[in-house]
């Protein structure tokens, strides 16, 4: 077997490999549902009604959907750039606990005030956790896969802390409930985030602050000089120096841009859904991790990530939903997963020609080597 | 003396450290290779949950089982890990996010409760599991007794492929092959060595362990299946080996110290002293970070730091 | 060997037979690519015991008949003899494993390991195959072989913490551990002092004594005058001759080197009016992507209007020079004096402001962002100013125009200027590099093996387009490899050998063996 780079990239080949991958994952899954002694239409009817159709469902996707929007469009944007930021977990959560210091600091501000201090509060927690990687990135060629990952860890950790082991401002220390176990001091009303209902779908702030982010995303690297510039660097790195452009700067910038994402995500996690900070949701979830593969999914593309956001969420949030004994558990990540495997499957046969050759003689190169 | 603090949290820690010992050890190798493998936690899972399955589902004596159960967890686990294998080595799929997939198929939520659920493992205790085989006399002896002889023979076999893999990497010419690989796959291929093939065996092998790792919650430190049962080890396994800078022996040693800083609060609870187990957690991150800030002068690094081609695919066609 | 050559012969003149028995022998040799005859009908032989040294050009086909010889390619036509009997080359496994070994100038090591350990890494023989790493034995070995052979390196060190010099001499030991009876040396002092030259000639000696074949590929003559038994020159893709090294002089060699009947394009009546110093080199050095030193206190200075071509084998420190001025490589000492001012070292953004365009060797992976369109390239060094950018965002379809208005002016054969770059021909992607370089208004050009890998046709459009830039009161500082080149277009002509310019000549009138004497680091100079 051969590989080649493909010269070209056909138009068609960029959707037909993704919707064939989605068509071979669902063929997979009912395979594993059929010998595993699950009825396999049945099954995937269940989890999609339960992801959209279902009564409230579509609301319910959208929570899911939301943090994973934010996540997404933070290793999008520096995934573009072939900045490997692992650390959109460690953001989040960096985003999470200044959104709610900001949120409790300001109580008796109008809501507005509250709400727009705690989105860049968000912001500014994400953007400061994602220097970290970025600064040793730029400056020091640190790898910056393993740097913001360890900062997953130790930010978690510092959440967790904040509230289980100390009795710091975010902790809740009056309530009832706070006596028997640790919890986040729930955030006054100015802090609750709006949210609009249209034809009873529910569209909490975060949302649409995911879906205008992700729009601006798209103009900031399609149409900016900035993300021009990000554009010739995730390209050719040599070309980018020749052009004059300075890297080094260029590299922190996004990645603080990056944590910034998130750390909105954070955030709005504390407004629009939990009213508190809340750590041991948070850990667990994950959402910085699934963003990752939501992000290589869509390609980078911030608007292929929302709606892929939309799309996982709607499975996680059918996994919320059916967890029963006559539902099998874990189909939902069984079928994440070989989405995924597939999709990455397929990438292969965008960018590259496979040929079948016989085994022969080593065969001799076709051109011959830059002129000596 | 040995219900003291000191001796309780070490021989924990030993205890706790021992499936991140074998999932880290298991990371090492691949990771010494070129390949990055994120979906550690999805094969412990895996490992754990059919290793449990063996043990409640087969007839034979306990012996028996319970080595036929390491068997099919380190089997089940490689299989997971072929799966990242293909995608990354002939595919030449993202590691990264090859890994995390895995993660999200095999993890909790993935394939390893859907085994869990359908197999009806969870609620009821293991029927067979590890003990500690060494003499009570042994056992009881000051200090050492708890920390080395009351172990698990899981504890004892970790030590021995601790030995072996150590020795493989630095003794063995595949060893010294394999590095290669790891370090300049292009220079390794240009002297007829088998990237490909080495990537494979070294990955599938790291998976192996890790599934171990995991068959040493569900068989001896937690005897029971519930989803998520490592809850979170196989993340930690992957920064111990970052932690260990990528040596065997560093692993051991770096195994046993988160081990002891997980069993630290619950120790620390049983002694009434109040002290937060969460930030001292985060010491062995931060040092990570600290260290590899002072590794990345260019110099330090090629001694210290991480084989060179980590995360790359290889390709050699490549124009 | 005949005074002066009217057109290059194609039959080999040995003039001695072989001192020790022939170790190997090349007959009619021939192979093709498409559209060039890298090696035609080459007859080439080398003796038990002896070091014979590949001389010629650019282009000559020493690398291809080495590639030929280590089993990477097969030949066309022709056969090999080892030791007279027929050989069949399938692979290089296939030639190492007949004892055939090269050290090529771009090293194979693994950077952290140690000398020893990159030594056993390279063994594949059968007969050594060990399951064990032994690391004392491996280490004496080589500590045998290193004394023997003159090749001093500790066995215990690291790569990285090696000198080039000494990583060269892990891969000769590679060779020797594995005891190769033909090695092939490819340019080895491209990276030596001439203190490492000198014991590496010793090394090469000694392997010879020993029976071994040392075949020396070189394009410096006094090298191969040090240390060669005979010497082989090609020219073209033909054996030209094969003479004692004794006997030969540097002039005579540079004569069979480069001696043709030059037919010069002279363009007839093309004065131009030669203007102001538009960029002055004064002192430079720098070093190379190595560490080493490539360039060595370097002064040339420009005019506009005028044509100066740096002529040089590739290696002797014109890329060096080339980015020294551009910015992208940072220098040591001197200056660059462009646009009225001294330039700061190692920002490409000031020699760009200073109005210095800058064609680099290297299209697509320096001069170009692959994937991107090209529009977006056309771009690429203007797109923060006015018209392709009004404030933080990129005016899109203005800079399509451009684009469109470019490819219409210097003939880009393509689609349209969405279509990424990776997908156009080498002329065309010349071309869009050419366009936004040209089209940036600048005073200085400095082009850098323009029309390497180029059809005939691209080449005659980019001699224009340089032509043109000059009339129009451009200075152009043209980096070639390409003597004919050179003479068709220069005005003055600059030769470089080893990091330092060796002589400065008009272009009327010069004498090309002498400019051939000069590249290849003859005595004449200064």
């Amino acid at each position: 077997m051969r590989i080649e780079r493909r010269l070209e990239q056909p138009r068609w080949l960029s959707f037909a490999v993704p919707a064939a991958a989605l068509v071979l994952a669902t063929l997979l899954g009912g395979l594993v549902l059929l010998v595993t002694g699950h009825p396999p239409v049945k099954s995937f009817r269940r989890l999609f009604e339960a992801a959209f159709t279902a009564n409230g469902a579509l609301s319910a996707t959208v929570v899911s959907a939301t943090p994973l929007a934010f996540t997404g469009l933070c290793a999008a944007i520096a995934f573009r750039m072939n900045l490997f930021n692992i650390g959109g977990e460690g953001q989040l959560y960096g985003g999470a606990i200044t959104g709610a210091t900001a949120g409790l600091l300001l109580a008796d501000t109008p809501s507005p005030v509250a709400i727009g201090a705690m989105v860049l509060a968000g912001a500014a927690g994400g953007a400061l956790v994602a220097a970290i990687p970025g600064f040793l990135r730029a400056f020091l060629s640190t790898n910056e896969i393993i740097t913001s990952l360890m900062l997953n860890y130790v930010v978690g950790l510092i959440l967790t802390y904040l509230i289980f082991d100390t009795h710091s401002y975010l902790r809740d220390t009056k309530g009832f409930q706070a006596q028997v176990f640790p919890q986040g001091k729930t955030l006054p009303e100015s802090a609750t985030w709006p949210s609009w209902t249209i034809h009873g779908l529910a569209l909490p702030l975060g949302f649409l602050l995911a879906v205008g982010l992700a729009a601006a995303v798209w103009a900031l690297y399609a149409r900016t000089r900035f993300g021009f510039e990000v554009q010739v660097i995730g390209d050719s790195a040599r070309a980018a120096r020749y052009a004059g452009m300075r890297t080094r700067r260029k590299i922190l910038a996004v990645m603080c841009l990056s944590g910034a994402l998130a750390g909105i995500g954070g955030a709005s996690q504390d407004g629009d859904f939990r009213h508190q900070l809340d750590p041991r949701g948070l850990t667990a979830a994950g959402y910085g991790y699934a963003g990752i593969v939501i992000a290589a999914l869509g390609r980078y593309n911030p608007v292929a990530v929302v709606v892929l956001a939309f799309g996982l969420g709607g499975l996680q949030n059918a996994g919320y939903t059916l967890q029963s004994a006559d539902f099998p558990a874990g189909l939902v990540g069984v079928m994440q997963g070989l989405i995924l495997f597939c999709a990455l499957g397929g990438e292969l046969f965008v960018r590259y020609r496979v040929r079948f050759e016989r085994r022969a003689p080593k065969p001799a190169p076709v051109a011959p080597e830059p002129s000596r | 003396m040995n219900n003291s603090l000191l001796v309780v949290v070490i021989a924990s820690g030993v205890g706790y450290g021992t499936p991140l010992l074998y999932a880290a050890l298991g990371e090492l190798v691949a990771e010494r290779s070129g390949v990055l493998n994120l979906g550690v936690e999805g094969m412990m899972l895996v490992g754990a949950v059919m290793g449990f399955w063996t043990v409640q589902r087969v007839h034979v004596g306990s012996t028996a089982v319970l080595a036929a159960a390491i068997g099919v967890a380190a089997l089940a686990a490689g299989a997971m890990a072929l799966i990242h294998a293909f995608l990354v080595v002939t595919l030449r799929a993202n590691q990264i996010v090859s890994g995390l997939a895995l993660t999200i198929f095999a993890g909790a939520g993935g394939l390893s409760s859907y085994l869990g659920n359908d197999l009806n493992l969870s609620g009821s205790p293991a029927r067979h599991q590890f003990t500690e085989p060494l003499p009570k006399s042994l056992q009881d002896l000051k200090i050492v007794g708890p920390i080395l002889f009351g172990q698990s023979v899981l504890v004892y076999v970790s030590w021995l492929c601790v030995v072996l893999v150590a020795l493989y990497l630095r003794w063995t010419r595949a060893g010294l092959n394999a590095r290669a690989v790891g370090e300049s796959p292009a220079a390794a291929d240009a002297m007829g060595i088998d990237v490909a093939r080495y990537r494979y065996v070294h990955t599938i092998v790291g998976g192996a362990l890790a599934g171990v790792g995991g068959a040493t919650f569900s068989l001896w430190l937690t005897p029971q299946w519930v989803d998520g049962l490592t809850e979170g080890a196989g993340w930690i396994a992957i920064a111990l080996v970052i932690f260990a800078f990528w040596r065997p022996t560093f692993c051991l040693v770096g195994a046993y110290f988160f081990g002891a800083l997980t069993a630290l609060p619950f120790a620390l609870q049983a002694h009434d002293v109040h002290i937060s187990g969460d930030l001292i957690q985060t010491i062995p991150y931060s040092m990570t970070v600290v260290a590899l800030v002072l590794v990345s002068t260019a110099v330090a690094r090629r001694r210290l730091g991480a084989p060179a081609a980590l995360g790359r695919p290889y390709v050699r066609e490549e124009r | 060997m005949s005074a002066s050559d009217a057109r290059p012969q194609v039959q080999q003149e040995i003039v001695t037979a072989a001192p020790g028995g022939a170790a190997v022998t090349l007959r009619g040799i021939t192979k093709r690519f498409p559209g060039v005859v890298a090696n035609d009908h080459v007859e080439f032989e080398a003796a038990v015991g002896e070091v014979h040294a590949l001389l010629g050009e650019n282009g000559a086909g020493k690398t291809t008949l080495s590639n030929i010889l280590t089993g990477l390619y097969r030949p066309d036509e022709g056969e090999i003899l080892l030791y007279g009997e027929p050989l069949e080359l399938h692979s290089p496994r296939d030639a190492l494993d007949a004892g055939i070994a090269m050290v090529h100038q771009h090293f194979r090591l693994v950077e952290p390991f140690t000398v020893a350990e990159n030594v056993l890494l390279a063994d594949h023989r059968p007969a050594t195959r060990s399951f064990l790493v032994r690391p004392r034995e491996v280490e004496r070995r080589v500590g045998e072989l290193s004394r023997r052979y003159g090749l001093m390196v500790e066995p215990r060190a690291r790569i990285w913490q090696l000198s080039l010099g000494e990583q060269q001499r892990v891969e000769i030991l590679k060779a020797l551990y594995q005891d190769a009876k033909v090695l092939i040396l490819d340019e080895p002092t491209a990276v030596l002092t001439p203190q490492e030259a000198e014991a590496l000639f010793e090394t090469i000696r000694a392997m010879a004594a020993d029976g071994r074949t040392v075949i020396f590929i070189s394009h410096k003559l006094h090298e191969v005058k040090a240390v060669a038994d005979r010497v082989t020159v090609l020219r073209g893709g033909k054996s030209i001759a094969t003479v004692d090294a004794a006997d030969a002089t540097p002039r005579s060699l540079a004569r069979l080197m480069v001696g043709r009947e030059v037919e010069i394009a002279r363009r007839v009546g093309d004065e131009r009016a030669v203007g102001d110093v538009v960029l002055e080199v004064e002192g430079v050095s720098a070093d190379g992507d190595r560490g080493t030193a490539a360039l060595l206190d370097v002064s040339l200075s420009l005019r506009a209007g005028e044509i100066v071509a740096v002529a040089g084998v590739a290696g002797n420190g014109q890329r060096e020079l080339a980015e020294a001025i551009a910015g992208v490589r940072p220098t040591r000492s001197g200056s660059v004096r462009a646009g009225g001012r001294r330039l700061r070292g190692g920002d490409p953004r000031e020699a760009i402001s200073a109005g210095i365009a800058y064609v680099p060797e290297d299209r697509l992976g320096v001069g170009l962002a692959p994937t991107l369109s090209i529009a977006s390239n056309v771009v690429l060094k203007s797109y923060r100013r006015a018209p392709a950018s009004r404030g933080p965002v990129l005016l899109l379809s203005r800079i399509r125009e451009l684009a469109a208005g470019l490819m219409r002016r210097y003939d880009v054969r393509a689609p349209g200027p969405e279509v990424p770059t990776r997908l156009l021909s080498g002329g065309n992607l010349q071309k869009v590099v050419l366009a936004r370089e040209f089209s940036s208004a600048p005073r200085v050009v400095v082009a850098a093996s323009p029309t390497r890998g180029l059809d005939v046709s691209a080449i005659e459009t980019v001699h224009d387009y340089l032509r043109q830039a000059a009339a129009g009161g451009v200075g152009v500082l043209l980096i070639s490899e390409d003597l004919d080149e050179i003479l068709a277009l220069a005005d003055r002509i600059v030769v470089m050998y080893e990091g330092a310019v060796v002589g400065e000549r008009s272009a009327e009138g010069a004498d090309v063996e002498e400019l051939g004497l000069l590249m290849a680091g003859g005595e004449e100079k200064r």
